[in-house]
């Protein structure tokens, strides 16, 4: 602590954080040198996060301006004249509050389903041993590959048959069969868990569960943090599946209702870049307080081999 | 052989299986309730012509015949494509590599960047495309604007059909916010204790990086080379909103003459028989890294 | 005998009794019937919400429920439920061509429906939309066409006179040359948006053989040559906005009807839908038909709605009864009043009040003209033929190609043509 302290507000006063400690301590004593190291990191980060920011300042931007405006030239940023009705007549043209409700569901119930079965299927893919597991292994993968499009009629087949048109069933049910881009991910991170983990477990009695979510989740807290923020993502942005599955208009999602203010012969892009505005709030909103659980697991615990 | 270590299997092992078994469960009836089925369907249909309104009729072979012999859109397709992944996936590693150290360090204010840096990954579809056709328009574009101050004649970026390539790589780069979000998630599984020994034993910032980061980090790098490979081979959604595949081909990528056979020129029994090969082809890819994976990724674990 | 012939007499009549009072039943219960449509600029959610509604509470036997598509969306929601064969709508817009097989063949209806009779349709819509391998498979829902739109303030600014709608391309093309203003960032006209639509045809270029057998003598014929050495000339005029220009913000061709509204395209290829937007944003415009050649058919690119019966419905009749009124001149007077429609039924199309302005009585001529039958979805293999002769449409918008090197690049895309016709006729039929 008392080396974190002296080191200024540069750094992450986080108790226990010996890996901060170990990075700190090598610039520690070359004070002008560590001073411009951290100036010039905090100039690279500025300059791609303007880079970054730009697509966002512009979004804003058009939303703000009148339909002739967007396309006048020479192109301003800043509009004559900022039109903050564009939004309230975004909301009005369509229940978008609603649509984004309706996501909301949708989300909740995805991150459930993949809470549930990731880690699950990972551990045994990472942990246990059992014949096929390999080839197994590789079909999930395979999976991965196969262009999603050539699925669409097949599968609608199997909904329709099953009386699940119309229903948000077919949106949420695969997230319970877990995600084979998150099983991947989840299966390489537990692999980078030492085994010594589970064996210090095992001698201690504790069975092949206990240790999954005993031992081994409460380290994969990073991971899991990714699987809620890309869950939340993918879900919010998915086009094709709702606009494949559901009829009710009040029962659509954010996406499909994004996809209205573009007409058969033109677009109003201001209300477009609105209405798209306001719906990634809610995803960069979350991210903003998902994104510390990122940073954490077993280098933050300073575990000792 | 499975069967016979199954009979002679001691207990022990023969509960790990059942419980591998168990643990598989989800995934296996998802797979055989809702993946095998499209997909033998979709197999099946490879050998038929299908304009999907009327039954399909078997035809043999002759799509994987006319694919290999007589159609100069696959062989161009896949050069396109097979061209997007040599040069998008190495700069998509990197910089989200990059990207993600970066991120990292624990420095007042990182939250906003984090947060900033995912911006890109968030939008998506129609409107990310409007927004880099805005900045590269070679007139009036942000980019051909500041090239020109600094004395540069910019190219014509998508509407060149030299430029057109390394353009929609660029857009791919630029998201790499989101797979630098996993590359965080893998460093945080790097034992801290390493890094104190590696400073005992007077390694500066340069040899613990590679010393430690990178080589505990290859779990998470084999990772992500496994799946942007198989996204810069599925790489589509530019290609469909902004180049449609132009000019003169130079973005025509595999999944857009896909999406074309399928659902534009009504000839799912090829659009089918392309998808196969495309999953071949990723697959012998993926199974190729993953060979060469024992030289190069290390796991803790094992 | 006596005793069983009373029993038989009983029986029947309690059969039939039972029957007649099932029937009754069975009528009020009323037949639910699934109608997609999407938005657009001619009907918009709540118009076609109060049609329904309209409907509904006019019918007890049949009740319609909407199920309203985006419709950048529309396309892959029917294919897909059509190529599954399931959960189709009884009711909806088969605008694909490749879907009519699906559609009801709706001849039997109309000729026992004193509601509903051909002649009351624009012939040209009726024959080009709705007719198909001597079936009858929807009927078609309101009017649309492509046409110059002109901006008549950059006209006068400009000081040059209207365009006369008996212009040639190569007027266009002068025309596009005094208009524009560099500096400004100012266009004369836009470029066609793919070769062999109206223009083309106008200048008497086709892309193949009537009978869908060869390219050859029809791709690079003289008058494609031509056509194409005039694309060339406009894209020299250095007056036209380059693809760059035109789809900064415009994907899916939307960039023409953005500059035209931004007053930085003085001509543009439109069509009904962008002259509302016009009207709506106060413009100052006229409309010609796109140009042509004297003493060559004009042609137009015209198209209606094809609002047809799924062939799997399980209720043809109420299907029939909720369609003739949609797309039969109740729905289409409706639309029209409450919407923006543009009805595809003369007799409502007199009551327009659109019919009254100088830009609506040109539209209504633009209706009068040959309409080039293979618009973009007509013929799925024109597309395919399209696909593979891309190229000189490239090189030419690229700027990358002499003009004399036009017929011989022509002569040289033939084979690929060929082979592509052959591909997609032995696969769709020609």
């Amino acid at each position: 602590m008392s080396q974190s302290k002296d080191l200024g507000p540069l750094i992450a006063a986080e108790a226990g954080d010996s890996r901060n400690r170990a990075i700190t301590s090598a610039i520690n004593g070359v004070t002008a040198r560590r001073w411009l190291g951290y100036g010039a990191v905090y100039v690279v980060l500025t300059a791609i996060a303007i880079v970054f920011m730009i697509p966002l300042l512009w979004m804003f931007a058009t939303s703000l301006k009148s339909r002739s405006e967007i396309f006048a030239w020479p192109p301003s940023w800043i509009p004559e004249q900022p039109l903050w009705s564009n939004y309230a007549m975004a909301f009005e043209k369509y229940p978008l509050a609603r649509f984004m409700m309706n996501t909301s569901v949708l989300v909740i119930f995805n991150i459930i389903g993949e809470l549930l079965a990731v880690p699950l299927i990972a551990y045994g893919f990472a942990r246990l041993n059992f014949p096929f597991k390999r080839v197994l292994f590789i079909l999930m993968l395979s999976t991965m590959m196969i262009p999603g499009q050539i699925k669409l009629i097949p599968l609608y087949s199997i909904y329709s048959r099953l009386g699940l048109v119309n229903t948000y069933v077919p949106l949420v049910l695969p997230a319970f069969f877990g995600n084979p881009f998150f099983i991947f991910l989840m299966v390489q991170y537990i692999r980078t868990i030492p085994r010594d983990l589970d064996e210090a477990a095992r001698i201690d009695g504790a069975g092949t569960w206990t240790i999954l979510y005993r031992i081994i989740l409460p380290l994969c807290k990073p991971v899991l943090a990714v699987m809620i923020v890309f869950t939340f993502l993918w879900v919010w942005n998915d086009f094709l599946q709702p606009l494949i599955y559901l009829n009710d208009f009040y029962s659509y999602p954010i996406s499909v209702g994004l996809a209205f203010f573009r007409g058969r012969y033109s677009v109003e892009w201001n209300l477009f870049m609105a209405a798209t505005l306001v719906s990634i709030l809610p995803v960069l909103v979350l991210y903003f307080f998902a994104q510390r659980h990122l940073i954490g697991g077993i280098a933050s615990l300073g575990l000792k081999g | 052989m499975a069967t016979a270590t199954w009979r002679t299997a001691k207990p022990q092992a023969r509960r790990e299986a059942i419980e591998g078994y168990i643990s598989l469960l989800p995934w296996m009836i998802g797979f055989v309730g809702f993946t095998a089925i499209p997909l033998a369907a979709s197999v099946y249909l490879g050998f038929t012509q299908w304009n999907i309104i009327e039954p399909p009729q078997w035809i043999g072979l002759d799509n994987y015949v006319r694919m290999f012999t007589r159609d100069p859109l696959f062989w161009q397709a896949l050069k396109v494509t097979l061209g997007f992944v040599a040069l998008s996936l190495p700069l998509k590693l990197v910089f989200g590599l990059g990207l993600a150290l970066l991120l990292n360090l624990k420095i007042p204010g990182m939250n906003f960047f984090r947060t900033v840096f995912y911006i890109p990954a968030v939008i998506s579809g129609v409107a990310v495309s409007l927004m880099w056709m805005w900045l590269l328009q070679p007139d009036t574009g942000v980019v051909n604007t500041m090239l020109y101050f600094l004395g540069i004649q910019g190219p014509n970026w998508f509407w060149d059909p030299n430029w057109a390539l390394p353009s929609v790589a660029m857009m791919s780069v630029w998201k790499v916010g989101g797979s630098a979000v996993i590359y965080l998630a893998g460093l945080q599984n790097i034992p801290a204790h390493l890094y104190e020994a590696a400073q005992i034993d007077g390694a500066g910032r340069w040899a613990r990086f590679w010393r430690i980061t990178l080589p505990l980090l290859t779990p998470t790098l084999f990772f992500q080379l496994i799946i942007e490979m198989i996204d810069s081979f599925k790489v589509f959604t530019e290609a469909f909103v902004i180049t449609q595949g132009g000019p003169l081909k130079a973005t025509y990528f595999y999944l857009l003459y896909f999406y074309e056979e399928a659902f534009q020129n009504f000839n799912m029994g090829y659009a089918s028989a392309l998808a196969l090969v495309l999953t071949i082809i990723i697959l012998l890819a993926t199974v190729f890294v993953n060979y060469t994976s024992k030289r190069w990724v290390f796991y803790e674990s094992e | 005998m006596r005793i069983y012939g009373r029993m038989a007499a009983l029986a029947l009549l309690s059969v039939a009794l039972l029957t007649v009072t099932s029937l009754g039943v069975l009528a009020q219960e009323p037949v639910t019937i699934e109608w997609w449509t999407v938005a657009s600029e001619e009907f918009d959610e709540e118009v076609q919400r109060a049609l329904v509604e309209k409907f509904n509470s006019e019918h007890t036997d049949v009740q319609v429920n909407m199920t309203l598509l985006p419709s950048s969306g529309y396309d892959e929601r029917m294919q897909t439920t059509l190529g599954a064969g399931q959960g189709a709508p009884d009711v909806a817009l088969f605008w694909i061509t490749n879907w009519y097989p699906q559609a009801l063949d709706l001849t039997e209806l109309i000729e026992n429906d004193p509601d509903i009779d051909p002649d009351m349709y624009l012939p040209g819509f009726w024959n080009t939309r709705v007719v198909w391998e001597d079936k009858i498979i929807g009927l078609p829902l309101g009017v649309g066409a492509n046409f110059v739109m002109y901006n008549k303030d950059m006209f006068d600014a400009a000081g040059v006179e209207y365009p006369d709608p008996d212009w040639t391309p190569e007027d266009y093309n002068r025309l596009v040359a005094e208009l524009a203003n560099a500096e400004q960032r100012v266009w004369g006209g836009d470029r066609p948006r793919g070769p062999y639509r109206a223009i083309w045809y106008n200048m008497g270029a086709r892309l193949y053989a009537d009978d869908s057998s060869t390219t050859e003598g029809y791709l690079n014929s003289p008058e494609s040559v031509a056509a194409y050495q005039w694309l060339w000339d406009l894209v020299n005029t250095n007056g036209t906005p380059t693809p760059a220009d035109l789809e900064v913000l415009g994907t899916e061709g939307t960039g023409p009807v953005d500059l035209f509204l931004a007053d930085r395209l003085a001509m543009a290829t439109l069509n009904q839908g962008h002259m509302l937007n016009a009207m709506a944003e106060g413009k100052n415009f006229g409309i010609v038909p796109e140009p042509h050649i004297p003493g060559n058919t004009r042609h137009v690119n015209a198209w209606s709605l094809t609002a047809s019966i799924w062939a799997g419905t399980e209720h043809p009749e109420a299907a029939w009864k909720w369609l003739k009124y949609w797309a039969g001149p109740e729905g289409q007077r409706f639309l029209m009043e409450n919407g923006n429609l543009i009805p595809s039924i003369p007799s409502v199309l007199e009551e327009w009040e659109g019919a009254e302005t100088e830009y609506g009585q040109a539209f209504l001529d633009v209706l009068e003209l040959e309409q080039v039958a293979a618009w973009d979805n007509e013929h799925p293999c024109k597309a395919t033929v399209l696909r593979a002769v891309e190229d000189i449409w490239d090189l030419i918008n690229l700027n990358q190609i002499a003009r004399e090197d036009i017929p011989a690049t022509l002569d040289g895309l033939v084979p690929a043509a060929d082979a592509a016709l052959q591909e997609c006729v032995g696969r769709l039929g020609g």
